[in-house]
């Protein structure tokens, strides 16, 4: 009798567990048959910027209650998952997120799967290049501009130069020069490269393509050069102007000696606590740059690549939509999409939304129609630089390995272990390979 | 018992016992691993819809492709010297420890990095060899500590071992205290009687009988070391400039970061038969030179 028993616990046990192995389609379902146009639409949303996710949370809800049909829920990426993982795993497993936050050059691998967003109004209210467009068809919606270019500490750079610090006097290479040793000769050190493949390499590395030309199909043409193994790397002058400036920033940086060990952390904790003057990152930084120095003025110089002011670059700063909202289409039910497109215009088009946006989550909106100023002083000044037309695009579209690849190729050229000759080499070899 | 059943029941006890295990294994290993395997026919990215097969194309790529087989003759110099260290410092922890009383706080000592998980443990070193060790080889001015051994490619890569061999040791320690603890007291006490000191009795005793404690290290440190991923990403992100990325490593960001999911999964398959090959023939060695006491 005992026997049985155990036996029929073990059939249950065992059903139980391929009923709950087979039940992850089912919520979809289910949800659809009880989503009338009268009853709660749920979506949900895969957040893949981490420091906005207690902001997006508050978000939703006040968004639900906005609109009190539809509710959204979280989900977020792990700790060190990059988007286009996580998303391809939810789509793996047939249960893909409503609205999900990728890369940008993640989308359009997604083109089978996602929302054709072209007949959205915010559309026409987006910046310029924000969206993704394949065969004339908007794929995504521009959730965050991020921007790149040295961060400065106004109180270190005005105790150098003797007064206040005039961000427009720094439009050439010399101009540079000249600051570093301001800074030097004000007994700190002048700047601090942080040695990460991605800084280096998706960052830095960016301004050998956007600054060759002002006209996007021109770097365009460049990178279709590279690709077919006809672009002279070594002989470019961008590539020269730049890798000049980089040598002299390899003078003047912090950890001279030992160039590759420095973490991330310790770019915000000297830039903090005023050791240096500058430091090549982008306005992410900035809650960490806070903790060390809550109440200072920061802004942005541009990386001059010449001695000529009016060199197109050498004014500019990076910027870049860095964030994009895709919406689901294999999976989500027409009531879910709509819910999505509607959540995408409360954040455009509600003052709830544009407040979430700019004053909660501290984020740069790619909308023209959005008119609040971001409180933080690494937004503010990139939004002065986008609204003096003064940038140069951040490359969405590089290959996805680029950073990892050509970041350690800069990591080389910063220890010295390949000469200039050698990394143009590498980055032609890297064009020439890519898929 | 089993045996007066009939063959029916004994099926049926056969399946209680194993059968969700079994069915577990099936799911989350075997389908997979030949699933994987299909995979590496096609050239799928990973997200797409769409594919196409494209016959060996893949595995023509992963011939052919430098970076996968410059990390595997990495793979293998950091598995010799690893499995060498890992084993020659295990097996005289032990040897120390078995031989005085009251060792329980050694071996507990030695065991403890064991618990600490891969990621945690490469991010605590980190912090060692950036920092800790640079102090103080300025402070006592030895050149050799001064820089971080992490940002100098061949030493980022003794770091690696040194950490894995601070690992793994302990844990190998515990299997080779079991292994002298089983070699048995007659035939050392009538070695002793036969006049074989210490040095004697440890070459033609005790490393005889110890054989099967070092085939189950050896194949347990083998293993790990072909397979390691967590340290090498927590402790040098394959760095300096890609300079000590391991096989695992490589394979993962041809797959996940290049979004070549075909060419690295056969670059995964291609792994496990040379790592299947040199395990079994370890296994098949070792125990060759097995003896009975």
């Amino acid at each position: 009798m005992q026997k049985k028993a155990s036996l029929l616990c073990l059939l249950m046990a065992f059903s139980l567990l391929i009923a709950a192995c087979g039940s992850g389609n089912r919520t979809e379902s289910t949800d659809a048959s009880s989503s009338g146009s009268e009853q709660t639409v749920k979506i949900t949303l895969l957040n893949s910027k981490s420091e906005v996710q207690e902001q997006l949370e508050e978000a939703v809800n006040v968004f639900h209650h906005d609109h009190p049909n539809i509710e959204i829920e979280i989900l977020t990426t792990g700790n060190g998952q990059s988007p286009f993982e996580k998303a391809s795993q939810l789509y793996a497993a047939g249960n893909p997120a409503t609205i999900s936050m990728l890369d940008p050059a993640d989308v359009e691998q997604f083109k089978d799967r996602i929302l054709d967003l072209s007949g959205e109004k915010w559309v026409a209210d987006a910046i310029d290049n924000s969206t993704t467009v394949v065969d004339g068809k908007v794929l995504d919606f521009p959730f965050a501009v991020e921007g790149f270019g040295f961060i400065y500490n106004k109180r270190v750079l005005d105790e150098a130069v003797g007064g206040s610090f005039d961000p427009a006097s720094i439009q050439t290479r010399d101009g540079l020069k000249n600051l570093f040793m301001q800074i030097e000769a004000a007994g700190k050190q002048a700047l601090h490269i942080s040695p990460l493949d991605w800084s280096l390499g998706a960052h830095f590395l960016n301004f050998l393509y956007a600054d060759q030309s002002q006209d996007y199909a021109q770097v365009e043409t460049f990178i279709e050069k590279l690709r077919t193994g006809n672009a002279d790397v070594a002989g470019n002058a961008v590539f020269n102007g730049l890798m000049d400036t980089f040598d002299l920033m390899k003078e003047h940086n912090s950890d001279k000696k030992s160039p590759l060990t420095a973490t991330y952390d310790k770019g915000p904790e000297l830039i903090g606590n005023g050791e240096v003057g500058l430091w090549f990152m982008g306005n992410w930084a900035w809650p960490n740059i806070q903790a060390f120095d809550p109440e200072g003025e920061y802004g942005f110089l541009p990386v001059p690549i010449s001695n000529n002011a009016s060199d197109y670059g050498n004014t500019q700063i990076a910027t870049a939509v860095t964030k994009r909202l895709v919406v689901d289409k294999e999976r989500s039910t027409p009531d879910q999409q709509a819910a999505a497109k509607q959540f995408l215009e409360w954040l455009v088009y509600e003052s709830n939304g544009q407040d979430f946006l700019v004053n909660k989550a501290s984020i740069i909106p790619a909308f023209k129609n959005i008119a609040l100023e971001p409180r933080d002083p690494l937004s503010k000044s990139i939004k002065d630089y986008m609204n003096r037309g003064k940038t140069v695009v951040g490359m969405t579209s590089l290959p996805s390995d680029h950073w990892s690849v050509l970041g350690a190729s800069m990591q080389k050229y910063l220890a010295n272990v390949i000469d200039r000759a050698g990394l143009a080499k590498e980055i032609e070899d890297y064009w020439k390979n890519v898929k | 018992m089993i045996a007066e059943k009939g063959k029916l029941a004994r099926l049926r006890s056969r399946l209680i016992f194993t059968g969700p295990t079994l069915f577990i294994f099936f799911t989350v290993m075997i389908v997979p691993f030949f699933y994987g395997i299909y995979l590496t026919f096609t050239d799928w990215d990973g997200i797409s819809t769409r594919y196409s097969f494209v016959r060996f194309d893949n595995y023509a790529t992963v011939m052919r492709d430098g970076v996968f087989w410059k990390s595997f003759i990495l793979t293998l110099k950091y598995v010799a010297v690893s499995v060498v260290l890992i084993n020659v410092v295990a097996f005289f922890l032990a040897y120390a420890l078995t031989r005085r009383k009251r060792s329980n706080l050694y071996r507990t000592g030695f065991f403890l990095p064991n618990l600490v998980g891969g990621i945690i443990l490469g991010l605590i070193w980190q912090f060692v060899f950036n920092y800790v060790v640079v102090n103080i080889g300025r402070e006592l001015g030895i050149p050799l500590l001064a820089h971080s051994w992490l940002a100098d490619p061949a030493q980022a890569m003794w770091a690696l071992v040194a950490v894995t061999v601070w690992q793994y040791a302990g844990y190998m320690m515990v299997i080779y205290i079991a292994g002298l603890m089983n070699v048995p007291s007659d035939v050392l006490e009538a070695a002793s009687i036969d006049g074989a000191t210490g040095w004697r009795q440890l070459r033609s005793i005790v490393l005889p009988l110890m054989i099967p404690s070092f085939s189950v290290c050896v194949f347990l440190s083998l293993q790990r070391g072909f397979l390691a991923y967590d340290l090498n990403l927590s402790l040098t992100q394959g760095g300096p400039f890609k300079s000590t990325e391991l096989v695992s490593m490589v394979i993962y960001n041809k797959a996940f970061l290049s979004r070549e999911y075909g060419v690295g999964q056969a670059e995964a398959f291609v792994l496990f038969l040379i790592v299947a090959a040199i395990t079994l023939l370890q296994v098949y060695f070792s125990k060759k030179m097995e003896v009975e006491a």
